[in-house]
C-alpha cells in the first residue's frame, strides 16, 4: 500500500470517529438538547458590555439587556474602552435613564476587549457575571434560560447560542449556516463537557469561578477560549443553553472577515501554547479537548496539503501533456484520460463528504430560527467552499503566531 | 453525568472501525472482483500465445508460416494491447491489495515473450514492423510520467494507420529477468525509449515519429 493511501486512510479514519461521535452524542441527548433549567433561586446578575467605538451599535446592545426578562439582572456595566466615537456619550445618556446601566471608562485604552472586561468586572458585586459584546443582542428570554445552570455550584459557565443579526450579503449569509453548525456542535460539546468557548455575545460566569481564574488573560487575543479552558483546568463545569439565543454582528466584508478569523486563531494557538503542558493531564481539559482542538486543526491542515497536492500534481500533469501533445501533434485528451474507476478512497471521501452534509442540514433543522431560510446554493457554498478557507486561514495565522504577532 | 457519556468515546470508536472495516473489506472485495476479470482475460491471452507459438512450429511450409506468425502475432499483440489498456483504466483505482500490480507484471512478461516471440519472426520473415516501446510503471517522476503518456499515444496513432506493426508496450521496471536480459542485449538505458524492428532504437519523440512516418510510407 502506498504512503500517501496509509496517511489518506488514517485522515478517513479520524474524520469518520469525529462525526460519528457527534452522531452518537447527539443521537443519546436529543430530548435533553433544548432542555432549560429552572433556575432553584433568584441569582444576582451583572452584565459587563465592553466598548470600543462602537457608537452604531451600543444603544442597541443597552436596550437589548434592558429588555431581558430575567429579575435578576441588577447591573449593565458599560465599559468604555477609550473609544475615539461618541461612544461614552451614548452611555452615559443610557445610565441617566436607566439607574441599572452603570457608565465607566478605563483609564487609558487596553487595547483589547479583555482588559475592559476585567476593568468592568471590578464593578461587579453579584453573584453571577455577565458579558456581551457591544454589537450583540441577546433576546429578552436568553438570560433566564441560561442562569438555571447554575443551580450546579460546580457550574463556572454558561454560554448562550450566537446567531447573525445582519443577513445583508452572501458572506454574511454563510456565516449564519457556520454559525448554526458551530452552535450545534458546542451544545454536542457540552454534553462531553467538552466546551472550549464561551462566547463574546453573551456568556455568563459565576463570580467566584471567574475570581478563581483571575479573570480574561488580557495578553490572550481569544480571553473568551483562554477562560474557558482555564475554568476547566480549574475543575468547573462549562455549559451550553442552545435555546438561549444571543444576535450579533458579523463582518460584511471579506477584509474584516479574514482579519477576524486571524485573530480567532491566532489567540487559538496563544492558548496552545499557554496550557501545552496539561496535555493528557486536568481531566477532559488534556484529554479531549486540547487534542481535539489541536486534531481538528491538524486534519484541516493535513486536508488541504492533500488536496493541494493531488490537484498540483495533476494540473502539471495534464500541462507536460498538452504540451508534449502540441509538440507531437497528437490529440491532448482521449478516452483512456477519463478514470471510471473510482477506488474505495474516493467512496470513502464520497461518504464523508456526504455526512458531513447530513450533519449540517441537522444543525440547520435544530437551529429553530423563524423566518431565516437558507438556500441550498448557500449551503453547498458553505460546505464546499467555506470550509476550505479554514485551512488556508490557519496557515496565515501559524505564520503570524511564530512571527510575534499578539496584537491585531 | 459524564461517566456515562463517557462511553460515548468507546462507542464511535467501536463504531468507526467496523465502519471502516466494513469499508475496506468491501474494497478489497471490488479490487479483487476488477482482478478476477482482468486474469481470466490473461488466462486466454496466456493459451493464445501458447497456441500462436506451437502453430508456428506445427508449419513446414516458410511461405505459409511466415504470413500465419504475422497474422496471428499481430492478432495476439492487439489482443493483449487492448487487455492492458483496460487494466491500466481500472489500475488506479487499486489502492489496497497489489493484485492489480502483479496482474500488470504477469502482462509484461507475457509481452516480453511476445518481443521474443516476433524477434525470432522478424529475422526469418521480415515482413511486419515490430515496435517495442520500454516505460517505466512505477516513475514518481511527473515530467517522465508526461512525456510517457505523449508517446503512448503517438504509438497508439500509429498502431492504428499501419496494420503490420506489433506494438509492444512494456513496463522496464517489473524485475522480469528475461526482460532485463533483453534490456542489456539491445543496450536499452534510458527510457522512455522505442525499438524498432530490435535494430533503431529512439529517445527523442522527433526522432521517433519521423522514424514511424518511415515505416507508414513503406
Amino acid at each position: 500500500m502506498e504512503k500517501l493511501t496509509i496517511v489518506y486512510l488514517i485522515y478517513t479514519f479520524l474524520a469518520f470517529y469525529f462525526l460519528i461521535l457527534y452522531v452518537l452524542t447527539f443521537v443519546q441527548n436529543r430530548k435533553q438538547f433544548y432542555e432549560v433549567i429552572k433556575p432553584t433561586k433568584n441569582y444576582s446578575l451583572s452584565i459587563v458590555v465592553p466598548c470600543y467605538n462602537e457608537a452604531d451599535t451600543i444603544q442597541k446592545t443597552i436596550k437589548a439587556l434592558l429588555d431581558s426578562n430575567y429579575k435578576g439582572l441588577e447591573k449593565i456595566i458599560v465599559v468604555d474602552d477609550c473609544s475615539k466615537d461618541d461612544s461614552f456619550n451614548i452611555i452615559k445618556e443610557y445610565s441617566k435613564k436607566d439607574k441599572r446601566v452603570l457608565a465607566v471608562q478605563t483609564p487609558k485604552n487596553t487595547g483589547n476587549a479583555a482588559g475592559a472586561k476585567n476593568y468592568g468586572a471590578k464593578f461587579v458585586t453579584t453573584e453571577l457575571i455577565g458579558f456581551s459584546d457591544a454589537d450583540s443582542f441577546p433576546k429578552p428570554d436568553a438570560i433566564e434560560k441560561m442562569v438555571g445552570y447554575f443551580n450546579d455550584r460546580k457550574t463556572g459557565a454558561v454560554t448562550s447560542r450566537v446567531l447573525v443579526a445582519n443577513n445583508v450579503n452572501k458572506l454574511s449569509k454563510i456565516q449564519a449556516i457556520e454559525y448554526k453548525v458551530i452552535a450545534f456542535t458546542r451544545k454536542l460539546l457540552g454534553f462531553l463537557e467538552s466546551i472550549y468557548v464561551t462566547n463574546g455575545p453573551l456568556s455568563i460566569y459565576r463570580k467566584e469561578a471567574f475570581d478563581d481564574v483571575n479573570g480574561f488573560d488580557e495578553k490572550n487575543l481569544t480571553e473568551d477560549i483562554e477562560i474557558t479552558w482555564h475554568f476547566v483546568l480549574k475543575g468547573w463545569k462549562v455549559h451550553m443553553a442552545i435555546p438561549a439565543n444571543a444576535y450579533t454582528t458579523v463582518p460584511v466584508k471579506v477584509k474584516d472577515w479574514f482579519r477576524q478569523r486571524i485573530r480567532w486563531n491566532v489567540g487559538g494557538l496563544q492558548t496552545i501554547a499557554k496550557y501545552r503542558k496539561k496535555y493528557f493531564q486536568c481531566g477532559m481539559l488534556g484529554f479531549f479537548i486540547m487534542p481535539f482542538f489541536v486534531l481538528s486543526w491538524i486534519l484541516g491542515l493535513a486536508g488541504l496539503f492533500f488536496l493541494l497536492y493531488r490537484f498540483a500534481r495533476f494540473i502539471t500533469i495534464k500541462y507536460l501533456v498538452a504540451k508534449y501533445s502540441v509538440e507531437a501533434q497528437v490529440a491532448i485528451i482521449n478516452f483512456q484520460d477519463l478514470n471510471l474507476s473510482p477506488s474505495i478512497l474516493f467512496f470513502f471521501g464520497m461518504v464523508l463528504f456526504v455526512i458531513g452534509l447530513i450533519y449540517t442540514f441537522v444543525a440547520m433543522a435544530h437551529s429553530r430560527e423563524e423566518k431565516i431560510k437558507h438556500p441550498l446554493h448557500d449551503i453547498f457554498i458553505y460546505s464546499i467552499f467555506y470550509l476550505l478557507m479554514y485551512p488556508p486561514l490557519l496557515i496565515i495565522s501559524i505564520y503570524k503566531f511564530l512571527r510575534g504577532k499578539k496584537s491585531w | 453525568m459524564l461517566q456515562n457519556k463517557k462511553n460515548v468515546f468507546w462507542e464511535a470508536l467501536i463504531i468507526t472501525i467496523a465502519i471502516f472495516l466494513a469499508g475496506l473489506f468491501l474494497g478489497m472485495m471490488l479490487e479483487t472482483r476488477s482482478s478476477n476479470k482482468i486474469s481470466e482475460l490473461y488466462i486466454s491471452s496466456e493459451v493464445n500465445l501458447a497456441d500462436a507459438s506451437t502453430l508456428s512450429k506445427l508449419i513446414g511450409s516458410k511461405d505459409a508460416d511466415c504470413e500465419i506468425t504475422r497474422e496471428k502475432s499481430i492478432e495476439f499483440a492487439n489482443k493483449i494491447y487492448e487487455e492492458a489498456r483496460y487494466l491500466e483504466q481500472i489500475e488506479s483505482s487499486g489502492k489496497l491489495t497489489d493484485s492489480l500490480k502483479l496482474l500488470h507484471r504477469k502482462y509484461d512478461l507475457l509481452r516480453t515473450l511476445l518481443w521474443i516471440g516476433t524477434s525470432e519472426s522478424l529475422e526469418n520473415c521480415n515482413n511486419f514492423h515490430s515496435v517495442v516501446y520500454l516505460y517505466e510503471y512505477e516513475t514518481e517522476d511527473i515530467e517522465k510520467k508526461a512525456k510517457q503518456n505523449v508517446w503512448s499515444r503517438i504509438l497508439f496513432e500509429e498502431k492504428g494507420k499501419n496494420k503490420n506493426l506489433i506494438l509492444i508496450p512494456i513496463a522496464v521496471d517489473q524485475d522480469i529477468t528475461s526482460l532485463n536480459f533483453l534490456l542489456s542485449k539491445y543496450d536499452l538505458t534510458q527510457f522512455p525509449s522505442v525499438l524498432i524492428d530490435n535494430k533503431d532504437k529512439f529517445f527523442d519523440q522527433n526522432e521517433l515519429q519521423k522514424a514511424l512516418g518511415g515505416i507508414l510510407e513503406d
